[in-house]
């Protein structure tokens, strides 16, 4: 073996644990403990497919029911394979037993985890951090100082204080933490955890982690994969997934496969009351996107003229003829003509503005920086805060809006101020734009600061040479500034679309009598699945508003992707 | 336009640009303004008119003499003068002149004498009670009895008044009521609401920090088999809006029986593609050759990763923690979809306040003592952090 | 201590051509190896494959008579110095040179030791706590070497490490980095761009060229018998002169025509390169060396071995004069086999050779002015035409 010509210099090895080299035969004699464990795996594989078919249908839901089984079946057969890959020391065989081990102690961790109730105590962290919040501000003090400290200590290498005052920080905050967790009083938390931690199927659980936790580390040394013969591609492979596995489940268990899920709903009649679900096809897609067109003899026909189970969505007279437009989902069809309206007004105001404003700020005079932090504010100080704000000011007996119009009415005599202040919020003439007028407050500072990037990219000689020939202030921003500015008027307009097609929180608070009110006058087509899911508890309806949405989202997101393709200047952030 | 020209015409125009600028910003801050003092102000000084930006608080008077203790100071309609509250549950009659029916006077129920005619009101029988009004008598209806607030005059001997406390306004000075904060943190229970969204908010933003810098790092240095493949399903998972994946992971969190826990606002947002693509950027930026050196000098990956790269990726580090704290801190849709049992146990910030400040409110001013509790810390992450913060932003729009 | 052997060693990037093509070397314990060659040439990705940050395709690598195929970078005992010198920015010179130790994991007081003994080797003690952003061009550098050598490893591995310095601290580096070897007696393996560095501190050169090896030898070998054309004239500057020529063998006397004009050749010409009298009436060419010309009366020289030219153009460097000229033959197909790879090739004549001639600085030479070149005949190289092979 190579590693007899190695063992005169100091070990290099960087294994956590720092262990020393393995022999051959140690290697041999725990590696058969894997094949052990792999047919272990396997067995408990089949015990977990038998209890799943035995009880899933009373206990268990029947989505978990089936995902069990194929959990089960998966796992018997990753598990087997395993076994016998080891056994014959295929090259494979490490690979697959490093997969299968490290999931099955990822699952069993959580699973152990779940049992105790680890999960749901994070609940009671939150009880135990209302209980202690002075020692929390202490340790918090304490890292910051710690912080602080080493940042001093970066600077200043030689000089010992700050070394000593960055271990003081520490100090301070074990202080905190001791104290947080004597206040925070976690007696309850530690009962509850050794009341579980007895149960059979729990113990069993941490066991078969700790098992499977074992066998992966001892696969992953280097040694064994020497005897399976690995190769550094193998090696890096697996490190790589190694280091993305934390994000890769997470994205698939909270991203992806909900994802996929929600595709699969939005083809049933998906209701949580009531009967059960039914596979209905596209009709939930037809549902929401119907509409009947019908002339109608006079300006005040209803539904009569409609087919059966539509409303009246609007009349419309084109031509000299009456139209009814109909549709079965009025409520969807006026969210999505709310939004339209809704984006055709807030997205130039918070774009325009940004623009202007955006051109004057690159032009690096004195005091821009802090003009540039007071634009941004609005969009950090979050959503709700600020929709509270402007629904006081909006009131419309004592709101400052109405108060100011009226002052500047009484300024100018020609203009005659409207006696009665206007209700802004309940009148669904301006509730809507009620909602415009919050949203371009917070977004145009975001967007200032888009486009100063932009700014940045114009070349100066641009400038200097439009100086040069004698263009004034006006010729320069309409003729460079602007021009040069299209890539980023393009990003900005989208995101801007984007953010403005899923308007939820202002309308959920601003409106008025009821989320999306007065009248539907500011429904927005989120707000309207928000309704289906969680008001009707009509999930798989609302699944297929969400795709529908998502539709709409995708051209503009899409607008965006090939435009970066055209325009590729490398990256893909 | 970077170049600085003088003379008159470039003062002017020098001028204007910084009106303008003043003027937006102005009226970026206005709401700001509007909102600090609010959340100072009395509920009876929220609504009154003309709105007014100084806390206001009604002027007392002690005067042991007189028997006036802390008495609150008001002037009362058609009468001059400033006048004391001493009770304000002293019993009122409303009286309206039978020849004036628009006319009401309140007095002490005593002072209308009773007599035994009547007069036909809205078709109804009324007692006329004599009520001597400017020294003579008159035939008055009782329309009501209530209670009111008995007046002395700050001034001079005139006679007690009675008269409704709606009626008379109160004299007001400036003065902050900060007990505003206080209360609103334990009587509305906007305490429990912080704790639990500065728990939330630490443990994503830990968790986003911890998954990004190893999702990152593997996507930016180790060459692993589908690895490009992979992060273009990660690129495109960007274009997939949250509405989406609100059904399906409220389902989920059925499944797990994490509803109205807050851990169902912490597991599921550790993980974000954007974080993991923020790392990836700022890992791909650092020179292949201090990996390559600390390859060499015998550190593996993980040890290369805590002890080379991450010291080195503090300003990403930052710019992440920066965007998760303001996500985290901000969220609202979804808490408001999970945390739906209304047990004030588990709310957070943006909840409380959005049930607070909901169309039944009334207590504006802890409405807004707890709207500005919950914006400050964003706005100071944001002024201290702003750097990170531009210059992020700034970047993704340079497409 | 320490040798290296690479056999048939290859690497190929997806898609790509071979970087690096069956490489066999044997590098001896102790050696000062270095590979010198034109950017792209593969020289770096062998150095590489030998640190283990590059796969190796195919063939064997080893150290010691240990295969290193697949053993990491860190466990194959090795220790590099980069171009940029890639120092840990937010570590001190002090962490900086002692990271290694300190992933090993040795006893803390050990390591210090040892950290100072190297500092001290490369006079960095005052500089220890700095970071590396406080510290020069040179004295990052010297850090550097220091984190190389406080490991004591079998083998160095430098990638171009003095090409980002001014040309004064090259020099002083240069000597530096031979003593420093010579005093660990620890194998080097060197990378360079720079042929006066493979000249002067190597004690062998290996040539490459196109991810092939052209030729290893000590440096003064490569310089009087290269292996082929390419070495020929990447090797000695400014580079060697190529010109076609056809060759007259009469008896014992072998002659060259360059130009119309010709050329005798010394005995000792031919003895070195034999098979030239298998050439009679056939073209081949001629390599000579700039230097081997002389002014006319400057050595001892005949009439036949003097041609005459019409300087184009002279630079006067001091100790001697490069004249440039042309010569009318078609000139070596542009090719990086048979012309100096760095040679600006645009705009030439295309039947026009250009030569470049190293006189004695006293000359005083002017542009347009004729001049008659003596030849050093005993020290022309020649190689065949269609193979570059030298004519040995």
């Amino acid at each position: 073996m190579v590693e007899s010509t190695m063992t005169e210099r100091e070990p290099s090895t960087d294994e956590p644990d720092g262990s020393a080299r393995r022999t051959g035969r140690d290697i041999e004699s725990q590696l058969r403990l894997v094949v052990i464990w792999h047919i272990a795996g396997a067995a408990a594989s089949v015990a977990m497919l038998v209890l799943a078919s035995r009880t899933g249908t009373q206990e268990l839901p029947a989505t978990i029911g089936v995902f069990l089984r194929v959990f089960a079946i998966a796992s018997f057969v990753a598990h087997a394979s395993a076994a016998f890959g080891v056994s014959q020391r295929r090259r494979w065989g490490r690979t697959v037993s490093l997969v299968v081990s490290y999931l099955t102690f990822v699952v069993a961790a959580v699973a152990a985890i779940h049992q105790l109730g680890g999960f749901t105590a994070i609940g009671s962290l939150g009880e135990g951090l209302s209980k202690a919040v002075v020692p929390f501000l202490v340790i918090v003090i304490g890292l910051l100082w710690v912080l602080i400290a080493g940042q001093i200590a970066t600077d200043r290498p030689t000089a010992p204080g700050p070394r000593l005052l960055r271990r003081a920080g520490w100090v301070v905050a074990a202080i905190g933490a001791v104290g947080f967790v004597i206040a925070a009083d976690p007696s309850g938390l530690v009962s509850t955890v050794l009341e579980r931690i007895v149960q059979p199927v729990t113990i069993a659980t941490i066991v078969f982690a700790f098992a499977a936790l074992a066998a992966t580390r001892f696969m992953w040394h280097r040694d064994v994969g020497r005897v399976f013969g690995t190769t550094a591609n193998v090696e890096r492979t697996l490190t790589g997934l190694a280091f993305l596995s934390p994000n890769l489940l997470g994205f698939l268990f909270f991203f992806a496969g909900p994802v996929l899920f929600s595709l699969v709903v939005s083809f049933y009649d998906w209701k949580t009351t009531g009967t059960g679900r039914t596979f209905i096809g596209i009709d939930n897609y037809i549902e929401a996107l119907s509409l009947d067109f019908s002339s109608a003899p006079g300006p005040n026909a209803g539904v009569e003229v409609l087919k059966s189970n539509y409303q009246v969505l609007m009349h419309v007279d084109w031509f000299g003829q009456n139209w009814v437009i109909g549709a079965r989902d009025v409520t969807f069809w006026l969210s999505l003509r709310n939004i339209a309206i809704f984006l055709l007004l807030a997205v130039p105001l918070s774009v325009l503005p940004a623009l202007g404003l955006s051109s004057i700020i690159a032009s690096q005079l004195r005091g821009m920086k802090i003009f540039r932090a007071i634009y941004f504010v609005p969009s950090v100080a979050g959503v709700i805060g600020v929709a509270i704000i402007w629904g006081q000011l909006f009131q419309s007996t004592v709101g400052w809006i109405n108060y100011l119009i009226k002052r500047t009415g009484d300024l100018l005599p020609f203009v005659e101020a409207p006696a009665q202040g206007q209700a802004w919020l309940s009148s669904d003439a301006t509730a809507l734009l009620a909602m415009v007028i919050v949203f371009s407050w917070m977004s145009f500072g975001f967007n200032t600061v888009l486009y100063l990037a932009g700014h940045q990219a114009i070349p100066k000689e641009l400038y200097e040479a439009a100086e040069i020939d004698g263009a004034r202030t006006w010729k320069i921003f309409r003729r460079i500034t602007v021009p040069q500015l299209r890539n980023t008027t393009f990003y900005v307009l989208i995101t801007t679309s984007i953010l403005a097609l899923q308007l939820f929180d202002i309308v959920w608070i601003l409106s008025t009598p009821q989320p999306g009110g007065p009248d539907n006058a500011t429904m927005t087509p989120v707000i309207a699945l928000y309704n289906e899911a969680f008001k009707d508890n009509n999930r798989g309806y609302a699944s297929a508003l969400a795709w529908v949405l998502f539709a709409i989202i995708f051209v503009f997101t899409f607008a965006q992707f090939r435009r970066d393709r055209e325009g590729a200047t490398g990256g893909m952030a | 336009m970077s170049v600085k020209r003088k003379g008159p015409r470039a003062t002017a125009t020098r001028v204007a640009t910084y009106a303008l600028l003043i003027g937006v910003a102005v009226l970026v801050l206005f709401p700001f303004v509007v909102a600090v003092s609010t959340s100072m102000k009395r509920n009876t000084d929220i609504y009154t008119y003309p709105p007014s930006l100084v806390p206001r608080t009604e002027t007392t008077v002690t005067d042991p003499e007189r028997g006036f203790e802390n008495a609150t100071v008001y002037s009362l309609p058609d009468r001059e003068g400033q006048y004391a509250l001493v009770e304000d549950d002293v019993p009122i009659a409303e009286f309206r002149l039978v020849d004036d029916p628009d006319t009401v006077i309140a007095r002490p129920p005593t002072d209308g004498l009773e007599t035994d005619r009547t007069v036909v009101v809205d078709g109804e029988d009324e007692t006329i009670y004599l009520l001597e009004v400017d020294g003579t008598e008159v035939d008055a209806v009782r329309s009501r009895l209530t209670v009111g607030g008995l007046f002395e005059p700050l001034e001079g001997d005139g006679d007690p008044v009675v008269e409704l406390v709606n009626n008379a306004t109160s004299e007001r000075v400036f003065g902050p009521r900060f007990e505003n904060f206080s209360e609103v943190i334990t009587d509305k229970n906007l305490g429990r609401s912080l704790t639990n969204t500065v728990l939330v908010t630490i443990m994503v933003v830990v968790g986003q920090i911890i998954t990004s810098i190893l999702g990152g790092y593997a996507f930016a240095r180790i060459d692993f088999k589908g690895r490009d493949k992979l992060f273009l399903i990660y690129l495109g998972s960007v274009m997939i809006p949250f509405v989406v994946l609100i059904i399906p992971l409220f389902q989920l969190m059925l499944q797990l029986g994490w509803t109205d826990n807050l851990v169902a606002l912490i597991v599921p947002f550790m993980f974000t593609a954007y974080g993991t693509f923020l790392m990836r950027q700022f890992f791909l930026g650092i020179p292949k050759e201090i990996e390559e050196a600390a390859l060499i000098d015998g550190a593996s990956r993980s040890t290369i990763l805590w002890k080379v790269m991450v010291p080195l990726a503090r300003p990403a580090i930052a710019t992440l923690a920066t965007f998760g704290f303001l996500f985290a801190w901000n969220s609202f849709f979804w808490p408001l979809v999970i945390i739906n049992s209304g047990n004030p146990d588990n709310g957070l910030l943006t909840l409380t306040l959005a049930t607070l400040g909901g169309r039944s409110s009334t207590d504006t001013n802890l409405v807004f003592a707890g709207a500005v509790l919950a914006m400050t810390p964003p706005i100071l992450v944001f002024l201290f952090a702003q750097r990170y913060f531009v210059e992020n932003s700034a970047s993704s729009g340079l497409k | 201590m320490s040798a290296v052997r690479f056999s048939k060693v290859t690497k190929r990037y997806k898609d790509g051509p071979k970087a690096v093509d069956s490489l066999d070397l044997d590098i001896a314990d102790g050696e000062f190896m270095v590979f010198v060659g034109p950017s792209g040439c593969g020289k770096s990705t062998a150095l590489r494959m030998l640190a283990g940050l590059e796969e190796i395709t195919d063939g064997e690598l080893s150290i010691d008579g240990q295969v290193v195929n697949d053993l990491p970078p860190g466990d194959r005992d090795i220790a590099m110095v980069f171009q940029n010198y890639a120092l840990y920015p937010h570590m001190t010179v002090r962490e900086n040179i002692g990271f290694a130790l300190e992933v090993a994991k040795m006893d803390k007081a050990e390591a210090k030791k040892r950290v100072d003994e190297a500092a001290d080797m490369l006079g960095l003690n005052d500089y220890l706590d700095r970071l590396p952003k406080a510290l020069s061009g040179g004295q990052r550098q010297r850090v550097a070497m220091g984190r190389a050598i406080v490991r004591s490893p079998r083998v160095f591995l430098m990638d171009e490490p003095l090409s980002n310095l001014d040309a004064k601290l090259r020099v002083q580096m240069r000597s530096d980095i031979i003593q420093l070897q010579a005093r660990l007696g620890t194998t080097m393996v060197y990378v360079t761009h720079d042929q006066v560095e493979a000249m002067t501190m190597g004690h062998r050169v290996a040539v490459m060229r196109n991810g092939v090896l052209q030729q290893v030898a000590p440096p003064q070998e490569l310089y009087l018998m290269p292996a082929n054309l390419f070495v020929a004239s990447f090797i000695g500057s400014p580079a060697m002169n190529l010109i076609r020529a056809a060759v007259t063998v009469s008896g014992d006397v072998v002659s060259v025509t360059i130009a119309e004009q010709s050329v005798r050749l010394a005995p000792g010409a031919v003895d070195r390169y034999p098979r030239l009298r298998d050439r009679d009436g056939a073209e081949v060419i001629v390599g000579i060396r700039p230097e081997h010309f002389a002014m006319m009366g400057d050595i001892a020289a005949d009439d036949d071995q003097m041609i005459d030219v019409t300087v184009g153009l002279a630079e006067a460097m001091g100790a001697d004069v490069h004249i440039h000229a042309e010569l009318d033959v078609v000139p070596l197909p542009i090719d990086g086999a048979m012309v100096d790879p760095d040679a600006d090739v645009e705009g030439l004549p295309v039947d026009k050779t250009p030569i470049i001639a190293r006189v004695d600085g006293v000359h005083l030479v002017a542009m347009g002015q004729h001049v008659r070149l003596a030849v050093k005949t005993h020290l022309l190289h020649f190689f065949d035409p269609s193979s570059g092979e030298p004519l040995r």
